[in-house]
């Protein structure tokens, strides 16, 4: 009741700042605000009060920071608006939506989006590799560990400039002369479509994999040893071992790998952008950089937002279907 | 700084220095026959403040440094102290948003402006954005409402974004004389520079494309016999650089696999890769030499913004890049303006580039440079005919080939604020800070030394006061004669200031990159591109549209 | 340290089992392909660093022409940490460019630990509870509070541009810290979320169980056996989430001006139309991933500890 009390005069606090300065006051009524609304669960519903205490802070959190990006954006998404325009934005209907079903740079982009995706599966295999191998009994592993780590500490700007602009370049790259000496005459890892798409995912997942060899890794490191030890007895071979019994146990790990991983792999820009701008001839663009040659070089805010919230819809759905599909498999595995 | 702690560091280089000095004078008395189209040098005052700062730090010296330029700054205060009394803007403080360029730009302004902050007692907040997000950054400010500078660093074609909105001070009187106004190059006057008839941009750059050559190239003799059996010479009878745009084809296409002294050569240097709005300039430097005809200002639109990029001009211009691509180095396709100047023909590859003047101050500054000894310059080369849209047909002109030079982006300039009009106390603090940046003496110094800035005044030209900063006087003869040439063209093509006008280019970049890579025709790549533009008219408001384009281009 | 003890066990055993000499052949080149993978993995991993590291130790030219190894291809110079003002001849010199650096590797570090340090907090919190609990916020399933938070992480950040300058002017956050640290705790709160939740999953829930019977409550058996036991997985989450601040450019260049403007920005300033200069870029990489690497090295064994502690046992 107390707590009803308070929730009622601070919102209304919440209302009332628009004399202030700023806004400022309205964020510290919302913390004071989340704070009493803590202290009413706990009041009002007492033990299960006291659960919901552990995902209330992260929840409110992100609805307050969320709510207002979220609707300012379906707002706009739905308008002609151009930063340029004299006249201002004005609502347009579906008429975005038609310009997206029209338009040949989505759809181009959605294509090699499903290319980019696809290749999460090497990645998550490769990576799995690499934390089995550093789980194994090995010398030397605080040095591997920190080694196969490195690659993703450096930033996305560094990684397009000095190893897409400099280690590839087709003249000097030592990358080049590599591939030359490989017996590769003339090494253009950006002419061909296919090589250019490939080189580009080849780059992210060398700063990715060892997101997922993190994960991979703790997981591994989680399973109990009598689990090892109960396949060893049974004289099964390693392979058997692996796919019996290690692979169906790492099973919720490597699908938050997966699905964090797909989703990065969705926004995918700085590289692209950086090193081919999509180039040759769309071959290499992606949906993020799209939306942002839309966003930022055109102004063109009304349409790249619908077509953002567009690929949001599309991402949601594949991803649950993802989801779907993984915990079938889980429960037949298990 | 102060002036006398920087002359006790730099005691220790003044040795070398002399020495550097001796060669450069030597080298001078040497060279003979300055390009006629020069003024003939006027002397200048040994003692005078511009000899004193092309000294600093001297050819030989490495790059400029922090102190060094607060030392310019210290000594160029001369004009400001006519205007400013000592401790007049006292409290005043105001946030100057510029670029970061390679820690120049914003960080030489910073330099420059310190000695004037300790004379006038302002304090300046510096906002310093990379240049991939310039445009983003201003078009989002201006339209949240949270654009808080009170002078920007902007580009000439931004000017049409900033006017209509009606953001800008206009230039009082009093600037205009302390920064020497006439004494700035004719194109860059009126109405470039202004909106409305309001003066508001303080200059500090200029802009202009011209053709970079190797010299070494196009005076080898064994290509010189070879070219002897080419068929296809396009009017170009002994081996040398090339004057049309038809015989830089040729030459790409005969340099192909050619060697000198030992090393590939390639000819022409083409960027087909969208560099964020800024690969347009390059296709529209290929093209103005068809596509402006003399006497017209309209190349790029006609007078009702009716695109003219899909007529057979650019369409050839389109053309000449697809035809020259196999000729040139492989992943050429994937060079933006960047690569071409600074990892392909700076270090060596390619013959022929066009670019801005960067790359004659680079080639014997930068150390990424191996060719400042075999390096000359040009203005774009002509078309042998050209294409007048009044009457849809090429036409080749009685007084020869069509020259008409691409002022490509017309230079950076200091502007300041609507905001500082309302206090008369900040608004000539603020412009006291953008007339010392854009001061002539200054001017002479960012336009020698690396800063970011080319020269852009007429009294430039003069060859002694670069000679004092350790330029041969051949090159930078070569350097300016191209410089000033394409300034002053009668037939210099000026892009349009309308809002969104890099929205147009990025949308051209797009289409082109797509016909560059053989997915469309030329034409169906300039169709497209003029397609989107009609579409982004009709967005941005037609009629808007063609008045802004009628102001911007002066059509009155 | 259990898991070495752990592995050290089944290594002896192994040994053991390994009588015969086939099986010790087989053993043998197990452990030689083991190694070798584990070899070219490093290289693939740390040769762009090494480059990336030479390269500020170059001029131009060395970059354009591809040398590679010091002394031999090309003669070391300081060229990227002079531009920086941080090389040896010029650290005493004033600079402001190590000024601005300085300022921004400050603002990075405050940021980056601030925002992964709440985010680790918050999201360790409503992981567990989600691990543990039964949630019905009126339709609301956990299942579906899961997916919330994994749905903030897929908007491509570019079109939050107008909203967030929007909003941040209207809360006077722009160009201020507090401001950049609730956008990155936002950006990694649900990798915290799905990572611990996976952790959490893993731990058995008698021991909790056992704490309850034994009198205490929820949030003490939480803090008192369940923090201790995922604290590994709260490092392996707080680095991921550190290094994902760290290097976030987006935001940084569009909410910060002045103040509060982080080191990617800087890097980014290195290329424009006047070209790029290479040693600086590479000398910036290089000293933008030191304290990542240190923190690296420093946090490697907790993240690998795993929960060997709790599970085995």
């Amino acid at each position: 009741m107390i707590a009803v009390a308070a929730l009622q005069i601070l919102d209304g606090l919440g209302l009332v700042p628009i004399a202030f300065v700023n806004w400022r006051p309205t964020l510290y009524a919302f913390l004071l605000w989340s704070v009493a609304l803590g202290v009413g669960q706990v009041l009002q519903y007492g033990e299960v009060g006291k659960q919901r205490l552990f995902v209330l802070p992260a929840l409110l959190f992100t609805a307050a920071m969320v709510i207002f990006p979220t609707l300012f954006g379906l707002n706009i998404a739905f308008t002609d608006w151009n930063l340029n325009a004299q006249s201002g934005h004005h609502f347009n209907g579906l008429d975005n939506l038609r310009t997206l079903w029209g338009d040949a740079y989505f759809w181009n982009a959605l294509g090699n989006m499903a290319f980019y995706v696809a290749t999460v599966l090497v990645q998550y295999a490769i990576a799995f590799g690499l934390a089995m191998l550093l789980n194994a009994d090995i010398r030397g592993r605080k040095f591997f560990r920190v080694a196969f780590l490195l690659p993703f500490m450096l930033s996305p700007v560094a990684v397009s400039w000095m190893i897409g602009k400099s280690l590839m370049e087709n003249r000097f790259g030592p990358l080049a002369n590599f591939a030359r000496w490989l017996g590769w005459e003339n090494p253009a890892f950006f002419t061909d479509p296919w090589i250019a798409r490939t080189t580009i995912i080849a780059m992210d997942a060398w700063v990715w994999i060892p997101f997922m060899v993190i994960l991979l890794l703790a997981g591994l490191q989680a399973l109990p040893t009598d689990i090892k030890e109960a396949a060893k007895v049974d004289g099964a071979s390693s392979w058997q071992a692996f796919w019996e019994i290690t692979f169906p146990l790492m099973l919720p790990v490597s699908l938050t790998a997966i699905v964090l991983r797909t989703i990065f792999e969705l926004k995918l820009a700085d590289i692209v952008i950086n090193v081919t701008a999509g180039g040759p001839g769309g071959a290499t663009d992606t949906v993020s950089s799209f939306v942002f040659r839309e966003y930022r070089d055109r102004s063109n805010v009304g349409y790249a937002t619908m077509v953002a919230e567009v690929y949001l819809i599309i991402i949601v759905v594949f991803i649950t279907l993802l989801l779907r599909a993984t915990s079938r498999y889980m429960q037949k595995m298990t | 700084m102060r002036v006398h702690v920087y002359e006790q560091l730099m005691a220790t280089q003044a040795s070398r220095r002399r020495v550097m000095k001796g060669t450069a004078s030597a080298v001078a008395g040497l060279v003979a026959g300055v390009p006629a189209t020069l003024s003939p040098s006027p002397s200048f005052a040994a003692d005078s403040v511009v000899a004193q700062i092309m000294k600093i730090p001297g050819a030989g010296n490495g790059s400029p440094t922090d102190a060094d330029w607060q030392k310019v700054g210290e000594l160029c205060l001369g004009p400001t102290k006519k205007y400013v009394q000592p401790g007049e803007f006292k409290g005043i403080n105001f946030s100057f948003m510029g670029l970061n360029n390679q820690n120049l730009h914003n960080f030489l302004f910073r330099g420059f402006l310190k000695p004037w902050e300790a004379y006038t007692g302002t304090l300046i907040k510096w906002i310093d954005l990379a240049q991939a997000d310039y445009n983003a950054r201003l078009q989002q400010s201006i339209a949240t409402g949270t654009a808080d500078f009170d002078i920007i660093e902007m580009g000439a074609p931004f000017e049409g974004d900033m006017g209509v909105k009606n953001l800008l001070s206009e230039m009082p009187d009093w600037v205009k004389k302390q920064v020497d106004f006439d004494d700035i190059v004719d194109y860059l006057k009126p109405p470039v520079g202004t909106w409305n008839g309001k003066i508001h941009r303080v200059t500090i750059d200029s802009d202009c494309h011209t053709m970079n050559r190797r010299t070494d190239v196009f005076t080898d003799p064994g290509l010189a016999k070879q070219w002897a059996d080419w068929k296809d010479k396009a009017g170009l009878g002994t081996w040398g650089p090339p004057k049309t745009w038809q015989q830089v084809q040729q030459i790409t296409k005969f340099l192909k696999g050619k060697k000198v002294k030992g090393k590939e050569v390639y000819g022409f240097l083409d960027q087909p890769k969208p560099w964020g709005g800024f690969q347009f300039y390059f296709t529209a430097s290929r093209a103005s030499s068809y596509a402006k005809y003399p006497g017209e200002k309209n190349w790029m639109f006609d007078e009702n913004m009716k695109p003219l990029v899909n007529n057979p001009a650019w369409v050839r211009a389109i053309q000449d890049v697809i035809d020259a691509l196999p000729y040139e180095p492989a992943d050429q396709i994937n060079a933006d303006p960047g690569t071409t100047a600074f990892q392909q023909f700076l270090p060596g590859t390619g013959s022929l580039l066009e670019w801005w003047g960067d790359i004659g101050t680079m080639a014997k500054t930068s150390d990424t440079a191996t060719i400042g000894d075999v390096l000359d310059f040009d203005i774009l080369p002509a078309s042998d005919d050209v294409y007048n849209f009044r009457k849809e047909k090429w036409e080749t002109l009685p007084n020869g080939p069509n020259v008409a030079p691409n002022m490509a982006y017309l230079g950076w300039g200091i502007y300041v604020m609507k905001t500082v009009d309302s206090d008369p106390k900040r608004h000539k603090a603020a412009w006291s800070a953008a007339a010392h940046l854009g001061g002539k003496d200054l001017s002479m110094w960012t336009a020698a030394y690396p800063s970011g800035f080319q020269p852009y005044r007429k009294s430039h030209t003069n060859l002694d006061l670069w000679a004092l900063a350790g330029y041969d006087k051949k090159y930078i003869g070569s350097y300016m004669d191209s410089q000033s040439t394409s300034y002053n063209h009668p037939n210099s093509a000026i892009e349009p200031r309308i809002p969104g006008i890099f929205q147009y280019y990025s949308i051209a970049e797009d289409e082109l990159q797509k016909t560059f890579a053989g997915k469309q025709s030329a034409q169906q790549g300039a169709d497209n591109v003029a397609a989107a533009w009609e579409k982004l008219t009709n967005k941005l408001g037609r009629e808007n549209q063609i008045k802004y384009y009628r102001i911007a281009m002066g059509l009155a | 340290m259990t898991t070495a003890i752990g592995s050290e066990a089944t290594a002896e055993e192994d040994e053991v089992e390994a009588g015969s000499l086939a099986a010790w052949i087989a053993r043998f080149g197990g452990k030689t392909l083991v190694y070798a993978l584990l070899i070219l993995w490093t290289v693939i991993a740390l040769f762009p660093i090494y480059w990336t590291l030479s390269t500020s130790m170059k001029l131009g030219r060395d970059v354009t022409q591809g040398h590679l190894i010091p002394w031999v291809d090309f003669s070391p110079a300081w060229k990227g940490w002079q531009s920086l003002g941080l090389s040896p001849d010029t650290i005493f010199a004033t600079s402001n460019v190590r000024e601005e650096f300085l300022k921004k590797f400050v603002n990075s570090v405050i940021c980056s630990f601030g925002a992964a340090a709440v985010a680790v907090v918050l999201g360790s919190l409503a992981a567990y509870g989600l691990s543990r609990f039964e949630y019905k916020f009126g339709p609301w399933r956990n299942r579906d509070i899961l997916f919330f938070f994994i749905s903030q992480l897929i908007l491509p950040p570019v079109v939050l541009a107008l909203p967030f300058l929007v909003l941040y002017k209207a809360l006077a956050l722009l160009d201020t810290r507090v401001g950049l640290i609730l956008v990155y705790t936002l950006m990694v709160l649900p990798i915290v979320i799905w990572v611990m939740r996976d952790q959490f999953d893993t731990i058995p829930q008698e021991m909790e169980q056992a704490a309850l019977v034994d009198g205490c409550s929820i949030w003490g058996a939480f803090v008192r056996i369940v923090l201790p036991m995922a604290a590994p997985g709260m490092v392996a989450a707080f680095i991921l989430s550190l290094v994902l601040c760290w290097n976030e450019y987006f935001f940084a260049s569009l909410l910060t001006g002045f103040d509060a403007q982080t080191l990617p920005v800087m890097v980014a300033s290195q290329t424009g139309s006047q070209g790029i200069n290479w040693w600086t870029i590479a000398a910036l990489a290089t000293a933008a991933i030191t304290p990542l690497l240190l923190i690296g090295i420093f946090l490697e064994r907790y993240i690998v500890m795993g929960l060997t502690a709790g599970a085995g046992k």
